[in-house]
């Protein structure tokens, strides 16, 4: 039995790394999209993937001549057309995918989810294996689901500055001014402390003064704990009622206290948002919503927060 | 000496300072006026007789008497201090609240009425009851507190309620149509025969003097004394400073010494630690907390969290449950479209006859009391005890035998919001 050169026995072992390092990407990627998101699991599938690409470059410079057969078939247009045509598919995502794509448990380095159904919305916001934020918004008898309203959802600090946007475009800014105002404001003001190098503004021990979503949702320990609210920015397009040819956007809040934990809770209506300008510059106000609301306070039937902590559903207050 | 000798000679004495100093310091006002004879100013002992008595000229006794004589009583308002107004006066709190709710004014009646006068006079701003509240204390108005204190006089004077500054209650004893009480000032002593009492000292000090139970904490919540370091103050339109003064107790002179002096001496300690001028500083400390009374109804946490409409509810009241405590305070907000409401019963002790409350000692427990407490409500509550006051009086009843339905016509005839109506 003639002993294999030693070209041979190399080229063998990078086709079979190249061949284990694919089937752990394979099914890592797998479990990514059923399983909850893990960093152990990403960072495995992530790492392996360069190991990969490595592995794959060995194997065709080992496998060069072979391939280069491959590329002058006429069948590598068809390839690469499907490949283009398939990458297309999943990075723009078309509702069929993105329902595909809503079957997954991963909810990715986001840590969020959102779904539209046919009773209402769902939102989860997951930001570490022991805390998990799910908001059900109930459809009014205004909603429609064909042509859902527009949403922001964002946290608050008490002293009433945006410290985090859950969900929100910002091409919808007209249509949800008020999370668009806060919004800005937080992003102005942490560009303004970034540039002054003031490093206890981006993540402070003074909790209110911190632009570090986490010292809020996640604090250290009690003591550091502050009580901060969840907000609900909603609106239909095109909703006239009464004096309001386009009634204007509403807006609902909750108060989340960590300190004093609550499993569930219901967000109030608030208010309605109105432009003022103080002292030249744009601000937006919350006003009272009085009965010449029509159908905007119809769009929300009702909301629950759910907040689950260390894990599972804990129902102990 | 006449009046006219008088004048000369304080014109020639501030003429002849301005001359001897040469420093041109302008005397900041030359008018003067001349109070009037006191009738029997150098007797010590004075008698009289009136229908509704009432003890406290503080936030709730200064409209309880103000609607006591507007209602046809005639009235005697007792009180220790030199000026109307207390805690929003004295204690330096010139920012009363909360008259609105959820968009919509819910206290009105003679309090606002005197709030609203005070601002306009001043040229101050209303806030917007339309907008919602950033925070629960946005919406309390600024008033002037010298301006106020005032205006609380000449609106006593108007409505034909008898003043007595720098008295105080020293006994009582109950007569067959109502009670004895005799008063103690400096060089007067006076008896008071009337039909009824309302006891708006804040810690219901007359009710304790009649032998009817009251309730306290063991630890009650800190006072504030208030000041202002630095710029100069601007009444009406910015919130004095204020410190914490803990075990601040209102019951007798001695608590209120020792309060006052406690917080005097934390100030001067600021002070210099501070090393900023002192531009202001009250009087007296403004007190959260001392006795409640034990009353026909009892309003708990979950009455006033729930916004309980209670039967015989005479007035709206509004504000977090707000205890302080010497960590600070953490107010907990009522849910959206909670009115709280303040019962009849609420202000008359158990059991008693021809006596009533109106203030922080109505019968409440201590997280419900922590948001009546404030202004607003206490002024709301101390217009419908000086209606029912009056309207015992001139029917020869006690307060909770008077129907509720002739409360609510005269409320309502002297501009109060009644619990439950749009």
């Amino acid at each position: 039995m003639a002993r294999p050169s030693s070209s041979g026995a190399r080229r063998r072992v990078v086709s079979l790394l190249a061949a284990f390092t694919f089937l752990v990407m394979a099914v890592t990627g797998v479990l990514s999209f059923f399983r909850p998101f893990s960093i152990s699991l990403v960072g495995l599938h992530a790492l392996m993937g360069f190991c990969f690409i490595a592995f794959v470059a060995a194997h065709v410079v080992n496998n060069g001549r072979n391939l280069k057969g491959y590329f002058k078939s006429p069948v590598v247009w068809v390839v690469l057309m499907v490949s283009a045509g398939l990458s297309a598919l999943f990075f723009f995502q078309p509702a069929p995918v993105k329902a595909i794509l809503g079957l997954s448990q991963n909810l990715g380095p986001a840590l969020d989810r959102f779904e539209v159904t046919a009773d209402g919305m769902r939102y989860q916001y997951h930001p570490s294996p022991d805390y998990e934020i799910e908001l059900t918004v109930q459809a009014g008898p205004a909603y429609d689901v064909a042509n859902p309203p527009k949403i922001a959802i964002w946290l608050e600090n008490q002293g009433g500055y945006h410290i985090k946007t859950l969900l929100g475009e910002v091409d919808e800014g007209e249509a949800l001014p008020y999370w668009n105002f806060k919004r800005r404001g937080w992003e102005k003001a942490r560009k303004e402390a970034e540039e002054q190098g003031e490093p206890d503004a981006v993540s402070s021990p003074t909790p209110n003064g911190s632009f570090d979503p986490a010292d809020y949702i996640l604090p250290a320990g009690p003591e550091t704990s502050t009580p901060y609210k969840l907000l609900i920015e909603i609106n239909a397009e095109a909703d006239s009622h009464g004096v309001y040819p386009d009634q204007p956007s509403l807006v609902y809040a909750v108060e989340i206290d960590n300190v004093n934990p609550t499993v569930f809770q219901l967000p109030d209506l608030v208010g309605y948002p109105k432009r003022e300008d103080e002292d030249g510059k744009e601000a937006w106000s919350l006003y009272f919503v009085d009965d010449s609301f029509g159908s905007a306070v119809d769009l929300i039937d009702s909301a629950l927060l759910v907040i689950r902590r260390g894990g599972g559903l804990d129902t102990s207050e | 000496m006449n009046d006219e000798s008088q004048t000369d000679r304080r014109q020639f004495l501030q003429k002849s300072l301005l001359g001897t100093t040469g420093l041109g310091m302008a005397i900041v006002s030359t008018s003067e006026v001349v109070a009037k004879p006191v009738p029997g100013e150098v007797e010590a002992g004075v008698t009289q007789e009136v229908d509704v008595l009432v003890v406290g000229g503080g936030t709730a006794g200064t409209i309880a008497a103000i609607q006591a004589g507007r209602a046809g009583a005639s009235t005697l308002l007792v009180e220790r201090g030199a000026q109307l107004g207390g805690t929003t006066t004295t204690g330096g709190v010139a920012f009363p609240g909360l008259f609105d709710a959820w968009g919509k004014q819910i206290i009105a009646g003679i309090g606002w009425e005197l709030v609203k006068e005070c601002v306009e006079l001043d040229g101050g701003v209303f806030p917007n009851f339309a907008k919602v509240p950033r925070r629960h204390w946005q919406n309390q108005i600024q008033v002037n507190l010298f301006l106020y204190a005032i205006l609380a006089e000449e609106k006593c004077e108007q409505a034909g309620v008898a003043i007595a500054f720098h008295e105080f209650p020293e006994t009582i004893r109950a007569t067959p149509t109502g009670w004895q009480v005799d008063c103690l000032g400096f060089g007067t002593r006076r008896r008071v025969l009337c039909k009824q009492v309302i006891d708006c000292t804040g810690g219901a000090e007359v009710v304790g003097m009649m032998g009817h139970p009251r309730l306290r904490e063991k630890e009650t919540q800190p006072g504030s004394m208030l000041f202002h370091l630095g710029e100069a103050n601007d009444p009406g339109r910015h919130q004095l400073h204020q410190l914490y003064v803990h075990g601040a107790d209102s019951t007798n002179s001695r608590t209120v010494t020792k309060a006052n002096m406690t917080g005097r001496k934390s100030i001067l300690a600021k002070l210099r630690k501070e090393k900023k001028r002192l531009m202001h500083l009250q009087p007296e400390t403004g007190f959260r907390e001392s006795y409640r009374i034990v009353g026909e109804t009892m309003i708990t946490v979950n009455d006033y969290t729930s916004g309980r409409l209670f039967k015989d509810a005479v007035s709206n009241a509004f504000y977090p449950v707000d205890l302080h405590t010497k960590s600070g305070v953490k107010p907990k907000p009522l849910k959206p479209g909670t009115v709280p409401t303040i019962p009849l019963g609420a202000l008359i002790p158990k059991g008693s006859r021809n006596v009533m409350v109106a203030g922080r000692c109505l019968s409440s427990d201590r997280l419900a009391n922590s948001g009546l407490r404030v202004q607003a409500s206490c002024m709301g509550m101390g217009q419908a005890a000086g209606v029912a006051a009056s309207l015992a009086a001139q029917n020869g009843a006690t307060p909770l035998a008077v129907p509720l339905d002739e409360i609510s016509r005269v409320l309502a005839k002297h501009g109060a919001i009644l619990p439950g109506k749009k």
